[in-house]
């Protein structure tokens, strides 16, 4: 298990947190947007009723265009305590009636009623321009109110709104987030389950998981339960093998323990010398089967579980061979490979073909051949075929079907074939081929494995 | 301390500007100068400085007695500049002061003493109320019958109407296009009351007698040349009566108008912590026990002096009408309002 990636409930909280993180900047950028626009409405808004009072007074008395300042114009505007209040009343002439003379009427290029920002006495002020024509003045034209403020309670209020609306920003984040994180730990309890429920196993219960999952991680459960079913069928076969494995080694041993007794006893140097070739044999006979235990348990492991590589079988049969050969020299056996000059590629496990075929031609080099052994790979008809032929007397047709059963023997026969061809079958098997007898026309008898197809 | 104060009157240079300068020096070597600008009697503003002189022995103070409108013309033309500027100005002017704070020659200050002053009483952390005086009615004891004292400005309007012969010539007010403080009065009063045209209508029938300021018109009504004076500034008429004078005081019980003096502190003074610290001085519960005892006699929440003829004190509340120290007062200062009032005044005064 890697330990390295971090936690599922991090993982959502990040992702989410980084959404919600997004989503609060968003809506703080609107929030300060529109603080910006409704402070800005709600100044405005008292800065043109300010002008609109005064507008309202402009009058023509006596040839003359007046104003009357009203108090309630400035009242409204001194709401805000802390702004500077700046006005000009001009005549149609461009005359000061009243007010700052200098504070700016108009900004170039707007005629009409106006609401603008400008520096007025080194200080930042908002100003509203209204207009009203004087018809009955002795020069007829337009008066202009200007009325300004400056801008502080603006961005005070401004200041207040963005903050209290961040406020309630981040505490709905932090509802959010919390909420979130309730939710992603109530999500992921399944898994917790299911991990409790591993952990409270006994270590040798191999039954399928029972626990309620939703459809999101049933998939991980039945994983977990095919991988569980796995084990318990390896289990099992392990169960078999050494089963059998004591089985079969108890009973040559016992005898190899009765014959060395007699021997203990035995006087006569003949039958005594007879004895001892016994047990040399069934010592050789009891090495043999060990390696035929070792090797099914090997095939039958990595026919599970080892990786198909690309395979020249020309090599796989030459290095089997090379496993086997050194029994043949003590047989004085002469031995042939009928190889094609091209490889020959198949999909397969090298270990356990390799041991396959090495187990056919220990067989043959047991139990037949007299002189001569011959080791081929062909393509024939489609398919791929590496075949073992000797020239002993092989294994009688009646008995084809039973050889590749493990310990079958035949009846009479002392040693018996063992697990020998059983290994090769299942072998076969594992690669999708089949293992296959034949009698010669020469008279030789010879053991094929037939690959499917040319993998080439 | 106090019997080191040397009164020094001088002659200003400007010739229509008549100013006195005292010189309140200070025991300590090299002192720190504190110069103070405003409208007020050297009786009101001389036992506050004192008394800030007996906390603050180090500072040597010069303050300079000015006319409202000739303080307020020297002010705009310093702020323009930025020279020549006291440390803390004063006026009883107090659209004066607002304006000027508008057109941001005040500094701001904050202080635990100007957080605790009302709202009307203090605009921008600059300008800053610091006394209570009622406008009030003053009449010579002795020659006014006590039932024919007015109480409100009806009362006055009627007593003039059907005294008139009387009366004559015997009423006095301010001169509104001189005095600031009567010009502040006559604007509220045209704001507050529909009787106000009633009553100088009055006035003018009557051929009221105007006056530049409050002392001179005290001194007239103290000499019964004058009967009844309209609208005077009650701490003056009350330190004049409280040294003998046989006058009488009355608060009007239709509406009270009450000045609040405004102070503040020029942003380009040469010393603002000491004019700060004056005016903190001013605006602390010592200084107001000054103010109430010995400089206006009336404060904000204290019981009314004695001798005063006023409403009983539950609805002093309901008809007292502090001028409201704001931007409000810019209208006060509006040339064509200004020009306005004026005009009501003269046609209605027969002055032209």
């Amino acid at each position: 298990m890697r330990a390295s990636s971090s936690s599922l409930f991090l993982r959502l909280m990040a992702a989410i947190s980084a959404v919600l993180l997004a989503g609060a900047a968003l809506l703080a950028y609107a929030a300060s947007n529109y603080a910006q626009r409704a402070a800005e409405n709600a100044y405005d808004r008292l800065l043109v009723g300010a002008a609109e009072q005064i507008r309202e007074t402009l009058r023509i008395e006596d040839g003359a265009i007046t104003t009357d300042i009203p108090v309630s114009a400035f009242v409204a505007l001194s709401l805000s305590r802390q702004e500077r209040i700046f006005y000009r009343v001009v005549g149609p002439g461009g005359e000061t009636l009243t007010g700052y003379d200098d504070l700016p009427a108009a900004r170039a290029g707007t005629p009409g009623d106006d609401l603008w920002d400008a520096t007025y006495r080194d200080t930042a002020v908002r100003i509203a321009t209204l207009r009203q024509f004087m018809a009955g003045a002795p020069q007829p034209g337009w008066a202009t109110v200007v009325v300004a403020h400056t801008t502080a309670s603006r961005a005070a209020l401004v200041g207040d709104l963005t903050l209290r609306a961040l406020l309630l920003l981040g505490i709905m984040s932090v509802i959010a987030l919390a909420g979130v994180a309730a939710a992603a730990r109530f999500a992921l309890s399944p898994l917790h389950r299911i991990s409790a429920a591993l952990a409270a196993r006994q270590p040798n219960d191999l039954t399928p998981l029972d626990v309620e999952a939703p459809p999101e991680i049933s998939g991980l459960v039945q994983a977990i339960n095919r991988f569980i079913a796995r084990l318990s069928d390896r289990m099992e076969d392990l169960r078999h093998i050494i089963d059998d494995a004591a089985h079969q080694i108890r009973t040559p041993v016992t005898a190899l323990s009765a014959q060395v007794d007699l021997l203990q006893v035995e006087t006569s140097p003949e039958r005594r010398q007879h004895q001892i070739e016994r047990i040399a044999a069934r010592t050789a006979q009891i090495g043999r089967l060990a390696n035929q235990l070792l090797s099914q348990t090997l095939v039958s492991h990595r026919a599970r579980s080892a990786t198909p590589e690309r395979l020249d079988l020309r090599d796989v049969l030459r290095q089997a061979a090379a496993d086997a050969v050194p029994a043949a020299l003590d047989r004085d056996i002469a031995v042939n490979f009928d190889l094609p000059e091209d490889p020959v590629w198949i999909d397969g496990d090298p270990v356990t073909l390799r041991e396959a075929l090495r187990n056919i031609i220990d067989n043959a080099i047991q139990h037949g051949a007299r002189s001569r052994l011959r080791l081929s790979v062909r393509r024939e008809a489609g398919t791929i075929v590496a075949e073992v032929a000797d020239d002993g007397p092989g294994i009688a047709e009646q008995h084809w079907p039973m050889v590749t059963r493990r310990f079958w023997r035949a009846a009479g026969d002392g040693e018996g074939f063992g697990l020998g061809l059983a290994i090769a079958a299942d072998v076969a098997r594992a690669h999708g081929a089949r293992l296959e007898f034949a009698r010669l026309t020469s008279g030789d008898f010879a053991v094929r494995m037939v690959f499917g197809k040319d993998a080439a | 301390m106090r019997w080191l104060v040397a009164l020094l009157f001088m002659l200003a240079g400007a010739p229509a500007a008549l100013a006195e300068t005292f010189e309140f020096p200070s025991i300590l070597d090299n002192p720190a100068r504190l110069r103070i600008e405003g409208s007020g009697d050297i009786e009101a503003m001389g036992p506050l400085i004192r008394d800030f002189q007996s906390l603050n022995p180090q500072v040597a103070i010069t303050y300079v007695d000015t006319l409202t409108n000739d303080l307020f013309a020297r002010l705009t033309a310093a702020c323009d500049t930025g020279k020549d500027l006291p440390d803390l100005v004063f006026s009883s002017s107090v659209d004066h002061m607002v304006k000027l704070a508008n057109d941001g020659c005040a500094g701001a200050h904050d202080s635990r003493e100007t957080q605790r002053l009302p709202a009307h009483a203090r605009w921008r952390d600059e300008v800053f109320g610091f006394t209570f005086e009622p406008a009030v009615i003053v009449y010579n004891r002795n020659l006014l019958p006590p039932e024919d004292v007015p109480h409100t400005r009806d009362e006055l309007a009627d007593l003039l109407r059907r005294d008139s012969a009387r009366l004559d010539g015997k009423v006095g007010t301010y001169d509104i296009a001189q005095s600031g403080i009567g010009y502040l009065f006559a604007f509220f009063d045209a704001q507050e009351s529909s009787s106000f045209g009633r009553l100088i209508e009055a006035f003018g029938r009557a051929r009221v007698k105007l006056f530049c300021c409050t002392g001179e018109l005290l001194e007239e009504i103290e000499q019964g040349r004058i009967l009844i004076g309209y609208n005077l500034l009650g701490s003056y008429a009350y330190a004049r009566m409280k040294a003998g004078a046989p006058i009488g005081i009355v608060l009007p019980r239709d509406y009270t108008l009450v000045l609040s003096r405004a102070a503040f502190v020029p942003a380009a003074a040469p010393n603002r912590a000491a004019g700060e610290a004056f005016l903190d001085y001013l605006l602390s519960l010592r200084g107001q026990q000054v103010v109430l005892r010995q400089s206006f006699f009336f404060a904000q929440g204290a019981p009314l002096p004695d001798g005063i003829d006023a409403a009983r004190a539950e609805s002093q509340t309901g008809i007292t009408r502090p001028i409201p120290i704001g931007p409000d007062l810019l209208a006060v200062s509006d040339r064509q309002k200004r020009q306005r009032l004026l005009r009501v005044w003269n046609d209605s005064l027969g002055l032209h």
